[in-house]
């Protein structure tokens, strides 16, 4: 695997076990889930793909898996899904812990 | 100014937006906050590591040079507006649903 999927399996892991395992909401909500994602790779893979192409940053192929979708690499793209995934587990657990300590 | 600082302030721009145009109101929630500082800590470690072991590498054409640790500056505010929008989403999806 390359250093980049570790660090996105590494975040999602804990995130998403602990979904499946907690009263938060989020899967109840699948639609809202996944129209926010959609939307948030669409916009922030434009970005992306447009400042790549601008030559404002670039990938290190050596940390990279080697797919590529457009100029990116996979693993930027699933970037835009993992880790709004895990600000979503985040603001919902929060909610959930103010809940539980009231 | 350079390219990659201006769209990062335009973004977070975007973001303060999106929250009173959605009608989220979150930016005014405590628990914002807090969840802000929480994904900060992770943020330091996913950032700080993709930065720090070279995995994205920035041209100095087109941001500040600012940096904490090895994230630059600008980072911080696309780190923002993603986060912020995600949430906003999340919200107006949910009450809408």
């Amino acid at each position: 695997m390359s250093k980049y999927m570790i660090v996105l399996a590494l975040s999602l892991c804990v995130p998403l076990v602990l979904s499946f395992r907690l009263p938060l909401g989020i899967w109840r909500n699948f639609r809202a889930l996944f129209a926010s994602l959609a939307l948030i790779l669409a916009i922030f893979g434009t970005w992306d793909m447009l400042a790549s192409r601008m030559g404002h940053w670039y990938f290190n192929p050596d940390g990279v898996c080697g797919a590529y979708i457009v100029n990116l690499p996979l693993e930027e793209w699933l970037f835009f899904i993992v880790i709004p995934f895990c600000c979503i587990f985040t603001w919902e657990a929060l909610h959930y812990l103010k809940a539980k300590t009231k | 100014m350079k390219e990659y600082t201006l769209f990062a302030v335009i973004s977070v721009a975007v973001a303060v937006i999106a929250d009173f145009a959605l009608r989220t109101r979150i930016l005014t929630k405590p628990i914002f906050w807090l969840f802000m500082m929480v994904i900060f800590c992770f943020k330091l470690a996913v950032n700080g590591y993709l930065t720090g072991a070279l995995i994205i590498i920035y041209n100095p054409r087109f941001f500040l040079g600012a940096r904490l640790g090895s994230i630059p500056f600008e980072d911080f505010l696309f780190g923002f507006s993603m986060v912020t929008l995600t949430v906003i989403f999340w919200e107006y999806f949910k009450k809408k649903a």
